[in-house]
């Protein structure tokens, strides 16, 4: 016997230690899928935002165009007066210097033209001087003027050619719009047609099945005609079924709504959007077709 | 509504922020997993290396090896020997003690009940601890559930407070409560799993050793009536 408990007590199991290891592995694994492997955060769309603007860029876009063009337009015109109004003013101050007393008078002639030479009286020669060098600070203006307007001219082109761009831009943006627009609603109503297209169908694939069922009564007189009101669930099954206009013929009358209970799952669009449309079904069946 | 939309929902974020009964329940589940992960590998090893020495026994054993042979490896490698090799040697002992004796039947009893004796120790021996894997299996659902249930219970509890009730204000707290039955199946699936697979290897094994009992005091029989 104690041999016995002996044996038993240094029964070596295998794998003793190495079973806690690889249990202790498969903890481990799972964990870090479950922490690592699993998408565990929530995503917020980002495509609904792309969407949202992708028509203010076009709009965004044009503008900085018309900027950029006119800058560099823009130094062209301002360099070459200047150059030419440096070169006038120097011979302009020039000749003005040799007389000195005059010289604080010229700078007020500048100032106010046409009245001062009536008024001063001056010797004769100098008068002369004097109107020599209006004359040619007058043509010297006169330049001066004919290059600021031709300023003008250019800068009131630009801004035309600026305007007319934006007009067609503004122009072939409105065409895309409607464009867009007009896709749009041919879409629309192309879906629209596709889903009346749909219930016209299951109407009548209802009408032929109810048809299908009705047991005629024989030798009615004319086509008398029938017509009845049914509430439908959705699924097909018939909630309520109510005379609106007898036909005159109890018998028939009653084939019919006989003949509605019959083809109890009426058959209707797989799309529940549509069931809208035959909630309340108004089923007319003439005698003879 | 942004704090909604980003909200962090990593595994160790809800761990942790679940409620210290929830807590409890994982940190029990987490324990028993491990626990009976271990049995499930150690049984796996104990019973194929019993499978294994008792393939090895048979083959011996019925090739028509000398008895006294036998009983002579068996004893001098008592520590590496299988069961049915264990079974053998205690029914061979009892037999060889009293063949001389002149009852036969007597003997062979004896022998049959040493022989009994080991088989029901080594029987014993392979279905220890799978107890354990049957009653995790069955147990730590349940444990995994209340634990679940008892952070729903909470999380309805805290919604009572709010006058605008929205599925984000219960959300967080019903998947830190689901993650506690979520590792009670963790746990529960592979223990009866391998529950079932062991018992069924336990069973095959016992067949073989009364098989294996009833030939050998068949054969001793007759070499006794020689």
């Amino acid at each position: 016997m104690s041999a016995m408990v002996l044996r038993n007590s240094s029964y070596d199991e295998p794998g003793y230690f190495l079973a806690g290891v690889l249990a202790i592995l498969i903890h481990v694994f799972f964990v870090a899928f479950m922490v690592f492997g699993l998408d565990w955060k929530t995503q917020p769309p980002e495509g609904m935002i792309v969407d949202l603007w992708s028509d203010l860029p076009q709009q965004a876009e044009p503008s900085p165009p018309i900027p950029q063009k006119m800058e560099p337009s823009k130094p062209t015109p301002t360099p070459t007066p200047r150059p030419i109004q440096a070169e006038p003013l120097p011979p302009r101050i020039k000749p003005s210097s040799p007389p000195p007393p005059t010289k604080p008078e010229i700078a007020r002639e500048a100032e106010t033209e046409k009245l001062k030479p009536v008024k001063e009286e001056l010797p004769i020669q100098e008068v002369k001087k004097e109107r020599e060098k209006e004359r040619e600070k007058e043509k010297e203006r006169e330049k001066e003027r004919e290059k600021e307007k031709e300023k003008e001219r250019e800068k009131e082109r630009e801004k035309v050619e600026a305007e007319r761009l934006q007009r067609e831009q503004a122009l072939q943006q409105k065409r895309e719009q409607e464009a867009l627009t007009q896709q749009r609603e041919a879409r629309q109503a192309a879906a629209q047609a596709r889903m009346a297209n749909e219930v016209d169908k299951y109407k009548a694939m209802i009408l032929a099945k109810i048809r299908s069922r009705i047991i005629m009564p024989p030798d009615l007189p004319g086509n008398p005609t029938v017509e009845y009101r049914v509430t439908l669930l959705p699924g097909g099954d018939i909630l309520e079924v109510s005379l609106r206009k007898s036909s005159g013929f109890a018998v028939f009358d009653s084939a019919v709504e006989r003949a509605i209970f019959l083809s109890k799952p009426l058959p209707l669009p797989p799309d529940p959007a549509l069931f809208s449309q035959f909630r309340n079904l108004s089923i007319t069946v003439h005698y003879r077709e | 509504m942004n704090t909604t939309v980003t909200q962090d929902l990593s595994l160790l974020y809800l761990i942790s922020s679940a409620s210290l009964p929830v807590q409890l329940v994982m940190g029990l589940l987490l324990f028993i997993s491990f626990i009976s992960w271990w049995f499930i590998f150690r049984k796996l090893f104990v019973i194929r290396r019993a499978i294994k020495q008792c393939d090895e026994f048979e083959e011996i054993f019925w090739r028509g090896a000398d008895l006294n042979t036998l009983y002579q490896r068996a004893a001098n490698a008592r520590h590496s020997t299988g069961s049915m090799e264990r079974i053998f040697e205690a029914g061979f002992r009892e037999f060889a003690k009293h063949q001389s004796d002149a009852d036969i039947s007597a003997v062979m009893d004896g022998t049959r009940r040493a022989m009994r004796a080991t088989y029901q120790r080594e029987m014993d021996k392979l279905e220890s601890h799978l107890s354990f894997l049957a009653t995790v299996g069955s147990v730590s659902p349940y444990i995994g559930l209340f634990g679940t249930v008892w952070g729903i219970m909470n999380s309805f509890r805290s919604l009572a407070n709010v006058t605008q009730a929205t599925i984000s204000h219960v959300a967080p707290g019903i998947a830190e409560a689901l993650i506690a039955t979520a590792m009670g199946l963790f746990a529960a699936i592979p223990a009866v799993i391998a529950y079932n697979r062991y018992a069924s290897d336990v069973d095959q094994l016992a067949t073989r050793f009364e098989s294996f009992m009833d030939e050998l005091s068949n054969v001793l029989q007759r070499r006794a009536a020689e």
